[in-house]
């Protein structure tokens, strides 16, 4: 098994205020959580609307603060700056609200802001264009690239969000439900370009390359199944069991998580299609 | 590379059409100014604005068959006054364009986060005390209201920042508000005790570019020049805080950080203009509008396109105010509105810009 790329030990976090760095107990929506994402694997975190997987991710993400230790490659989330954090890991949520008109091509620009040096020392742009075309090209967004984001359509805004993500080239994306609101066909090409991006390793400015990791939150417990190599299920604010999907992702385990007959629910789902 | 030689077309494409556009501006920017500088009451021709401006700037005589009133008119009132306004009206309208952008609202504007009422308070507080009779007055009642408008905007950050560890969008807009009336509701007071006072600090709050000399546009020059250029340099973050603060963060954006130094600079431009000539609405909240129709959003483009076509609207304004009831002057800011709000409507008529 190669090494951990994110460890969390301890966290908790919640809403409200954050004096000496942790919630009151009763404000706290996560709660205690521990494990390991290994380098290359894709984890979904899974569980009922309101048990703080949103949460956990955005705490994974350094976009909220959190009590307890998150370690990225070895480095502590809450220690470094967030250009640096963002060199670790992209983060894409559901439907972005877009007042302005960029064009696709700046927007998916905006990704190697991590890769732009400081004020003083404005590095050659020639890198940062080339991976834009090569990621627009990828994601089949070449024609729209002069486009204005405020005329697509939702489908084509997150595809233009995921090369935004792709462009910043770190080695963990992150996904917070990104497939809402997205029809079938365009949930599995999203898929699809997400899968070809597992595949290739990712070469940081620093010179080290990393197996590309996923860790996501989806609505729909099938799709978190068929993109996930291990699933982390939680209620409550408490993580009730982190393995492989084949274990974790059980009736029992279901029915204990989601309080109701969820296997049952699922076999009635899928009958449906059967015919 | 076969995809770069693909894309290259599009790209270049789309820069010379802007250069075409930023070209246009630029000429439309020093028309206004020409117009503004030749027209008023007394119309002067342009060679003898031209030759006038050349031998004031070269320290020479001026031509003999040029009155001497001309001249005085010319490089006493109407110059300040335009170049006053041109500045004024570009740095509203950066300072608007910014606070739209880090906001993430089409109708925030630069007077959100209550620069304009701290202004007034200050300069009010200055008028009833009759400091500004005083030989300092002359920049002192400028210097108090900026320095009560620029209070007032760290008193609404220190406030959100405090109560909202997020430093959200629609937390930084409320505390605007509630300082904003708060402080106004001080104003209403303090006028209302001093019925004396009334129409000065009523006349200040319209705002006007009337009696503005060279030493007035030095200062805003630089100010304006300096807030304007700083905030150039920070385009990038602006544009991907334009798509939200969790977004931004997630690009590696130090949100917090460089919205408030943003939040002050784009204050600071709004403090300078409104210290000078009193709260001149609609500028800051309909030229960034215009200018993203034309230009797109990119804010390499679009905050010096702002202060260029801001400071040809003002311009243009200032020129009706003074002469479409001459002799008798409009206050400017009742003329941006009256163009500001039809356009405004039309905005909201036509969707989303």
């Amino acid at each position: 098994m190669p090494d951990s790329m994110i460890i969390l030990k301890n966290v908790s976090a919640g809403y409200g205020k954050h004096k000496a760095g942790k919630p009151a107990e009763e404000a706290l929506v996560v709660k205690e959580i521990s494990f390991e994402i290994a380098q290359g694997h894709s984890v979904c975190l899974a569980g009922p609307n309101g048990s703080g997987k949103t949460t956990l991710l955005r705490v994974i993400a350094g976009l909220l603060p959190a009590h307890g230790e998150i370690l990225v490659d070895g480095k502590n989330i809450s220690k470094i700056r967030r250009k640096e954090a963002a060199s670790y890991m992209s983060f894409l949520s559901q439907m972005t609200r877009v007042y302005y008109s960029f064009s696709v091509y700046e927007t998916v620009m905006q990704g190697r802001y991590v890769h732009g040096g400081s004020f003083f020392s404005r590095r050659a742009a020639s890198r940062d264009r080339e991976v834009v075309e090569e990621t627009l090209e990828s994601l089949g967004l070449q024609d729209l690239s002069g486009r204005q984001i405020t005329t697509l359509s939702g489908g084509q805004i997150q595809r233009v969000m995921l090369a935004r993500c792709i462009a910043q080239e770190s080695p963990v994306m992150i996904l917070d439900e990104p497939l809402n609101y997205l029809d079938m066909k365009i949930q599995s090409e999203f898929i699809d370009y997400l899968f070809r991006w597992r595949e290739k390793p990712v070469k940081t400015d620093w010179g080290k390359e990393y197996q590309p990791t996923i860790i996501g939150v989806f609505h729909d417990i099938s799709i978190a199944a068929f993109i996930a190599d291990e699933v982390a299920m939680i209620s409550e604010g408490r993580l009730l069991a982190f393995g492989e999907k084949r274990d974790v992702l059980t009736e029992e385990m279901l029915e204990k998580t989601y309080q109701f007959d969820a296997a049952g629910y699922l076999r009635k789902y899928r009958s449906c299609f059967s015919g | 590379m076969k995809n770069s030689l693909l894309m290259k077309p599009r790209n270049q494409a789309a820069l010379s059409n802007c250069t075409w556009k930023i070209g246009a501006a630029i000429l439309a920017g020093l028309a206004a100014l020409i117009l503004g500088i030749c027209i008023g009451s007394v119309n002067i021709a342009l060679p003898d604005t031209a030759s006038i401006i050349l031998a004031k700037l070269s320290g020479g005589a001026v031509k003999d068959s040029i009155d001497a009133s001309l001249v005085s008119i010319l490089w006493e009132i109407r110059i300040p006054r335009t170049l006053c306004a041109y500045l004024v009206g570009g740095a509203l309208a950066v300072s608007g364009a910014v606070i739209q952008s880090l906001l993430q609202n089409p109708l925030a504007s630069s007077y959100t986060l209550g620069v304009s009422s701290g202004a007034c308070l200050g300069t009010a507080l200055i008028i009833i005390t009759g400091a500004g009779s005083a030989s300092i007055g002359y920049f002192l009642l400028p210097a108090a209201g900026f320095g009560s408008g620029l209070g007032t905007v760290l008193l609404v950050i220190v406030i959100a920042s405090r109560l909202d560890s997020g430093f959200q969008n629609h937390t930084i807009i409320l505390f605007g508000m509630i300082v904003s009336l708060f402080v106004n509701a001080v104003m209403t007071m303090l006028s209302a005790l001093n019925k004396s006072h009334m129409q000065r600090l009523i006349l200040w709050q319209m705002g006007s570019f009337s009696g503005r000399r060279f030493s007035h546009a030095a200062v805003i020059f630089v100010c304006v020049l300096v807030g304007t250029v700083l905030t150039v340099f920070f385009h990038r973050e602006l544009d991907i805080l334009s798509f939200g603060d969790e977004e931004a963060a997630a690009v590696g954006v130090d949100r917090k950080r460089i919205k408030i130094l943003l939040l002050v600079l784009s204050s600071f431009l709004t403090g300078v203009s409104v210290c000078f000539t009193g709260v001149i609405g609609f500028v800051d909240l309909t030229i960034p509008h215009i200018v993203r129709k034309i230009y797109g959003s990119t804010h390499k483009v679009v905050i010096p396109m702002s202060f260029i076509l801001g400071g040809a609207f003002m311009t243009l304004c200032d020129l009706l105010a003074r002469t479409l009831m001459a002799p008798q002057e409009i206050p400017i800011g009742a003329i941006t509105a009256f163009i500001g709000a039809p356009f405004f409507l039309w905005v909201y008529y036509k969707g989303r810009i």
